[in-house]
């Protein structure tokens, strides 16, 4: 007989199966436990008795709720539309073109990701409103000219000025992803840039331009803070939740309606996954990245595109300064600081800005630990399987989930002191209502709300780290922690930031997710912006978004700043030396 | 040189199998790994040999089949219980470490004060010959120097067993010859018992002391270098190390003779064939003999007429492609020297007579 080694189970993996566990409960908890409350709100009245579906019999008989309906749709398929097709050509002429000041509009494309969607629509109120300057020709100088703003014109520009940087940020990287060989294997076989086009470029892109038509769809979808201000009597989903569940305080209507607006958007999310299930990448580690030649009249053409859309971001961010420094738009221009004083408002002075200011830096420090520790657990291991491919769902989830439907289901869920046992007379305290009414429960909102991108980032950047090192680790007898603390965070420390900048800058500029979340003792700023704008006070929702804007666009700089250093670092490990 | 009997067996690998539900990986592998002994996993991809490695390193569990390593019984100890160090084709070298931080990886982890990490790092840069490049970072080293970084880092912790993936498979044609000869002497100099696995077969046949060759998913035979090229047992491991050409005919035993189309060869009556009629004849190329020159060709044996399809220079040797007019589509390959081929004039076309040496012909079975 031989001599048994060490049957045992090591501690590493024991170790290591007790904390993929532990974040699967987390997720579980903070992702989908939480949406259970909603579906039991949408079947019960509001006192708690169960009445099946008559809620939702309730929502399709009454025509102005199921016009709202309609009305979300047509959004949301418009949106997507043209958010598309302006991100296409301009993610074309960044990467497919010799666009000239290349730099620079790639910096400034990204420049509406910085502000609100809230704020868009205030911008858009001083350029197409009553009192816009296009709408009175620039204090009458010129003639007049009214597109009018409020209602469908108004959300759809809103959303485009929202949507249209997300898909460009997905279209530019899967524009990127090129060889240059099969555009030449093709010319070399006389094909016409259409059939090139038709041919190589867009089979390449088709996983890119699914998921940005996705994103576009839920984000317009959903989006609360655009209707909110422009919508006028255009109802959506949104803003019908928001009606029911502030103004009415109708919960269980407020739990329908979100079904309502939960399930395309899941049903869309789950069209994009299968699509994106068969992607293989046509693109090999060899390929040579695609070097366009210069074509005066195509890069005109981008070049007065690029412009035009540029001026209109802008133009929109410029309107929502000037209109935070005027005294009293129209009748008084004279500059003044007087609207950043918000004492005559919602009376909270500055306390909701530094309120979301530390929100947002708590979001993006926890946040990022456990997205990327998320992450980590799922993608570098092997025990579990089955348990780690559910927390990576669940962790592609939280996108489909819009925010005013995440914010109504953690109300309903974590403001339960205990759950009872169905079936059996006994209660379970619930920990998690701890959080209820704290600064806690707004940073986990926002880290879910936007879970799911950061999760995708960390993954890939993982994805790329040798899966190779933790076996090495593992035959020197170094513990995977010690080999995740020394190398693996290290060699990720670009992409950790990113997600820190993310988060902190989507934390600043979010309404939807908290705005029945917040704790009326913790005022913060996204939320006052809607309450200045209702009480007809804009300007100095004009002021507290530009303080929001102007925060997120310093914090990004220190982030490039950061990041810049980072790499001059790294890049000693990256490049190699030339000889 | 080769140990055989009486020798400590250090590895055995007794009965191991990998199945992922109906498809096998591995089946049924029986192998015994000589204390010091170099052997080599050798087979086309998809034959199991990598996954072999990785059940010995533990980094794969098999799903039967049982590992003795040293006389204890490891086949479900974890990874980081087991005595190995492994060198993988990708190197996976820390990229944020230099050189001499890459080497003391495993070191620092264990209770050892940092002066004796220090004298073990160096002499293992001395060891691999890069005293010059401990400060080094990966991407500022060259591949055989990153090569010499992961085969280093593996010794560190003085491993009783070497695992080594493909390691010379990413370098170019020279660097890969030349780390070859420093892998071997470096492997023989601290008798460390080393398994590589590779799908290049003069890599197998100029380091190992044994080679294994593998054939999806089973071990096709066992045996040093010599004794695999001289006495392949199968067709597969006959044209897998070297070249054999092989010609499906009938064998009647009782005469010892082998048809092939409307010729016949005669068998050495020293091997006893025992299968049935329908066989393989296999002949390497070098054993076949040119006599385009001879006179009374009818009283020689085993010879066949063909025509050149082609003339392929090799260096010392041009092999001749040839074929038979009854059966163009089958080509027969004949190594001859080059001064041979140059001073009788052959050209593309020409008729000529081959024999094929009856002592070096092998009889396989045919599985088809």
């Amino acid at each position: 007989m031989y001599f048994k080694k060490n049957f045992n189970k090591s501690f590493n993996i024991l170790l290591l199966r007790t904390l993929i566990i532990f974040v699967f409960i987390l997720v579980s908890f903070f992702i989908i436990i939480p949406l259970l409350p909603l579906f039991l709100k949408s079947f019960s009245d509001n006192k708690n008795n169960f009445i099946g579906l008559e809620n939702f019999i309730n929502y399709i008989q009454n025509p102005s709720l199921t016009q709202s309906f309609i009305n979300s749709l047509k959004v949301a398929i418009t949106t997507t539309f043209f958010s598309v097709l302006i991100g296409f050509i301009y993610a074309y002429a960044l990467t497919r073109t010799r666009l000239p000041l290349k730099k620079f509009f790639n910096t400034f494309s990204l420049f509406s990701l910085y502000i609100p969607p809230l704020a868009v629509a205030i911008g858009l109120i001083y350029i197409f409103g009553k009192q816009g300057l296009i709408t009175q020709g620039f204090f009458g100088t010129i003639p007049g000219f009214d597109i009018n703003l409020y209602g469908f014109n108004g959300i759809i520009i809103g959303e485009i000025f929202y949507c249209f940087p997300q898909a460009l940020i997905i279209l530019v990287s899967a524009l990127n992803l090129s060889d240059q060989r099969l555009y030449e294997a093709a010319e070399s076989l006389k094909a016409s840039p259409l059939r090139k086009f038709l041919t190589i470029t867009l089979p390449n892109i088709k996983y890119g331009l699914m998921n940005s038509f996705f994103i576009c769809f839920i984000l317009s979808f959903t989006d609360f803070g655009v209707p909110k201000v422009v919508g006028g009597n255009f109802n959506v989903l949104a803003t019908d939740i928001y009606k029911q569940v502030v103004g009415q305080q109708n919960f269980a209507m407020g739990a329908t309606i979100s079904i309502y607006l939960l399930v395309p958007s899941i049903l869309a999310f789950l069209i994009d996954k299968n699509f994106q299930k068969n992607e293989a990448s046509l693109i090999s580690g060899k390929s040579i990245p695609f070097k366009p030649r210069k074509n005066l009249i195509v890069d005109s053409i981008m070049f007065i595109f690029c412009s035009l859309i540029l001026i209109l971001v802008i133009g929109v961010f410029s309107s929502i300064v000037l209109a935070s420094l005027i005294k009293i738009w129209p009748y008084d221009i004279s500059l003044s600081l007087q609207n950043f004083r918000f004492s005559n408002v919602a009376g909270n002075g500055y306390e909701p800005y530094f309120n979301t200011v530390f929100m947002s830096i708590y979001t993006a420090i926890f946040g990022t630990i456990f997205v990327f520790f998320t992450a980590y657990l799922v993608e570098k291991f092997k025990p579990l399987k089955k348990i780690r491919m559910l927390i990576y769902f669940f962790s592609t989830l939280p996108i489909a989930i819009p925010g005013l439907v995440l914010g109504l289901s953690y109300i309903l869920f974590f403001n339960k002191p205990s759950f009872s046992v169905p079936f059996l007379d006994f209660k379970i305290f619930n920990p998690f209502s701890l959080l209820y009414g704290t600064m806690g429960i707004l940073v986990l909102a926002n880290i879910i709300h936007f879970f799911t991108v950061c999760f995708i980032s960390a993954t890939t950047t993982l994805k790329q780290i040798d899966k190779e090192f933790e076996e090495v680790s593992e035959s020197l007898k170094v513990p995977f922690y010690k080999t995740f603390l020394r190398i693996t965070i290290p060699l990720s420390l670009p992409t950790i930031l990113e997600i820190g900048s993310y988060y902190f800058v989507n934390s600043m500029i979010t309404v939807s997710a908290i705005i029945f979340l917040y704790p009326a003792k913790i005022p913060v700023s996204s939320v006052s912006i809607v309450n200045m704008d209702d009480a007809g006070d804009t300007a100095s929702a004009a002021a507290m978004s530009t303080l929001i804007v102007l925060t997120s666009l310093f914090v990004r700089l220190i982030y490039e700043f950061t990041s810049r250093n980072v790499s001059k670092k790294s890049s000693v490990w990256i490049n190699p030396l030339e000889t | 040189m080769i140990k055989k009997e009486g020798s400590f067996k250090y590895l055995e690998i007794k009965n191991i199998s990998k199945n992922f539900g109906e498809t096998f990986v591995l089946k049924n592998i029986h192998l015994d790994v000589f204390k010091g002994e170099f052997l080599c996993l050798l087979g086309p991809s998809g034959c199991g040999k990598t996954t072999l490695l990785r059940i010995i390193s533990g980094l794969e569990r098999q799903t039967n089949g049982d590992i003795v390593q040293d006389g204890l019984l490891i086949s479900n100890s974890p990874t980081e219980k087991r005595d190995f160090g492994i060198v993988f084709q990708s190197y996976a070298l820390f990229p944020n470490l230099n050189a001499k931080q890459n080497i003391a990886y495993g070191l620092e982890n264990k209770k050892i004060n940092k002066k004796e990490i220090e004298k073990r790092t160096n002499n293992l840069l001395r060891l691999v010959g890069l005293e010059k490049y401990s400060d080094q970072f990966p991407s500022q080293l060259s591949g055989g120097q990153q090569q010499r970084v992961a085969l280093a880092r593996a010794m560190a912790l003085s491993p009783g067993l070497l695992l080594l993936d493909e390691p010379l498979s990413a370098l170019d044609a020279q660097v890969r010859s030349k780390l070859r000869n420093e892998i071997k002497l470096i492997q023989k100099k601290l008798n460390l018992t080393t398994i590589m696995v590779t799908h290049d077969q003069t890599e197998a046949l100029s380091m190992a002391d044994r080679v294994v060759v593998m054939e999806r998913g089973h071990i096709a035979q066992i045996g040093t270098p010599f004794e695999l090229y001289k006495n392949p047992i199968t067709p597969f491991v006959a044209d897998f190390i070297g070249k054999m050409n092989l010609l499906k005919g009938k064998y009647d035993k009782k005469n010892c003779v082998f048809y092939y189309l409307n010729n016949r060869f005669l068998i050495s009556q020293n091997t006893e064939y025992s299968f049935l009629e329908n066989c393989l004849l296999g002949i390497r190329p070098e054993d076949i003999e040119i006599i385009k020159f001879r006179k009374n060709i009818e009283k020689e044996e085993n010879i066949l007429r063909v025509k050149i399809k082609e003339i392929t220079y090799l260096g010392t040797i041009f092999r001749l492609t040839v074929v038979l007019e009854s059966k163009l589509e089958e080509n027969i390959f004949v190594d001859v020297i080059s001064n041979q081929v140059i001073s009788n004039n052959l050209r593309i076309g020409d008729f000529i007579d081959i024999k094929l040496k009856k002592e070096k012909i092998k009889l396989f079975e045919s599985n088809l």
